[in-house]
């Protein structure tokens, strides 16, 4: 009865799909964001009080490609109430590579650090449902 | 005597000196706005300022417009406030070029190329149209100086010309609301549109006050007129320069 109540503290030792997700999120776009420096004296939009990870669907999605990928928004806040999908975008699996959607098109999340960088075709959107 | 009489009014000493304190802060503010501005001449890389507001639809013709608009602002803002002061002032030949450069930077590079940026100005149309509104007042006060600066109307010339420099002083001053509101926790989207209008119609309203002053007091503008037409003819410098090598007695 004792080792069996250990057994879900056991399996939690390896993180879920959601957790890896949003930790991957959290060091590749969030950390570096806060600890960017931007200049105040400026039009820019002042950096936000806070960020949180939201991974939007729990599954992994399958592109077009066959890889598998967990889409995510990333949520702002000034002063007032969160602002939702300030940033949207999915993180591979095999590669935990980033992509982030501007307009309606997919970018490396480098674009977000000013990295000129060009749009990828076929990333995080799902493939067609087989019939 | 005219002068002299100014001076010993009560609010002269004020008004000089907050004036000397508005040209220190707004050079101030110019020098910095144009240090933050360099990184958008760096080719390779996206500033925040301009990744926030992708996708763009005309990304180049944006981006050109902002370097433009940056490099205009960084010549024409303190080239503005330098005409402003009584140094140049006294020099006639030296203002009138400089403010030839001026005004052809501004309406030639500045306005332009601000009234494209407008389009994509955060905050939504209330923010575009302060721009423009703002781009307007620059334009037509500076065609309007420039009339009058022919005609020899120095005093509408300095109206207008003020005008001017009060639309290019909102961008120190909306950008240092900006910081304040966001220390006080105002949501950006609300601090774009006051830190813009505000600024845009107190600068206008302020001008008109300064500037109707003259108006309500018809012996001040015969006294400005006076004063100007002394320091800025060549005649005045033959006069002060004969008062050095041959002084009269003066009765006391």
């Amino acid at each position: 009865m004792l080792s069996l109540s250990f057994v879900p503290a056991l399996a939690s030792a390896e993180p879920s799909l959601a957790e890896w997700a949003q930790r991957r999120v959290e060091t590749v776009i969030v950390k570096p964001l806060a600890e960017r420096v931007t200049s105040r004296f400026s039009r820019s939009r002042p950096p936000p009080r806070e960020r949180r990870v939201r991974i939007t669907e729990a599954a992994l999605t399958r592109d077009k490609q066959g890889r598998d990928f967990v889409p995510f928004a990333v949520d702002v806040r000034f002063g007032g109430d969160w602002q939702e999908n300030d940033i949207t975008g999915c993180v591979y699996r095999a590669s935990g590579t980033l992509f982030v959607k501007s307009g309606d098109a997919y970018f490396p999340a480098a674009l977000l650090f000013g990295k000129n960088v060009e749009p990828v075709v076929g990333v995080c959107q799902a493939a067609p449902a087989r019939s | 005597m005219g002068e002299s009489r100014n001076r010993t009014h009560p609010g002269w000493r004020w008004r000089s000196w907050s004036g000397r304190v508005f040209l220190v802060l707004m050079l101030a503010g110019s020098l910095l706005i144009t240090v933050m501005s360099l990184e958008y001449f760096d080719f390779d890389s996206l500033p925040p300022f301009v990744i926030e507001k992708l996708p763009l639809r005309f990304q180049n013709l944006w981006l050109g417009a902002l370097r433009v608009h940056v490099a205009a602002a960084a010549l024409g803002f303190p080239l503005c406030l330098a005409l402003m002061t009584r140094a140049l002032q006294r020099r006639p030949r030296l203002h009138r070029w400089l403010g030839r450069i001026c005004g052809v930077v501004l309406l030639f590079a500045l306005v332009p190329s601000g009234a494209v940026l407008s389009f994509e100005a955060k905050g939504g149309r209330v923010v575009t149209a302060g721009f423009l509104l703002s781009a307007a007042i620059i334009s037509l006060a500076m065609l309007a100086g420039v009339g009058a600066a022919r005609r020899r109307d120095l005093i509408a010339h300095a109206r207008a010309m003020r005008h001017v420099v009060a639309q290019m002083s909102v961008a120190v001053v909306s950008r240092a609301l900006i910081v304040g509101l966001d220390a006080i926790g105002v949501d950006p989207a609300v601090a774009y549109v006051a830190a813009l209008w505000g600024p845009v119609l107190f600068s206008a309203t302020v001008v008109e006050l300064i500037s109707a002053r003259p108006k309500l007091r018809a012996h001040h503008r015969t006294e400005q007129i006076e004063r100007i037409d002394r320091e800025i003819f060549p005649r005045s410098l033959v006069v002060r320069a004969l008062a050095v090598v041959r002084p009269r007695a003066r009765v006391r």
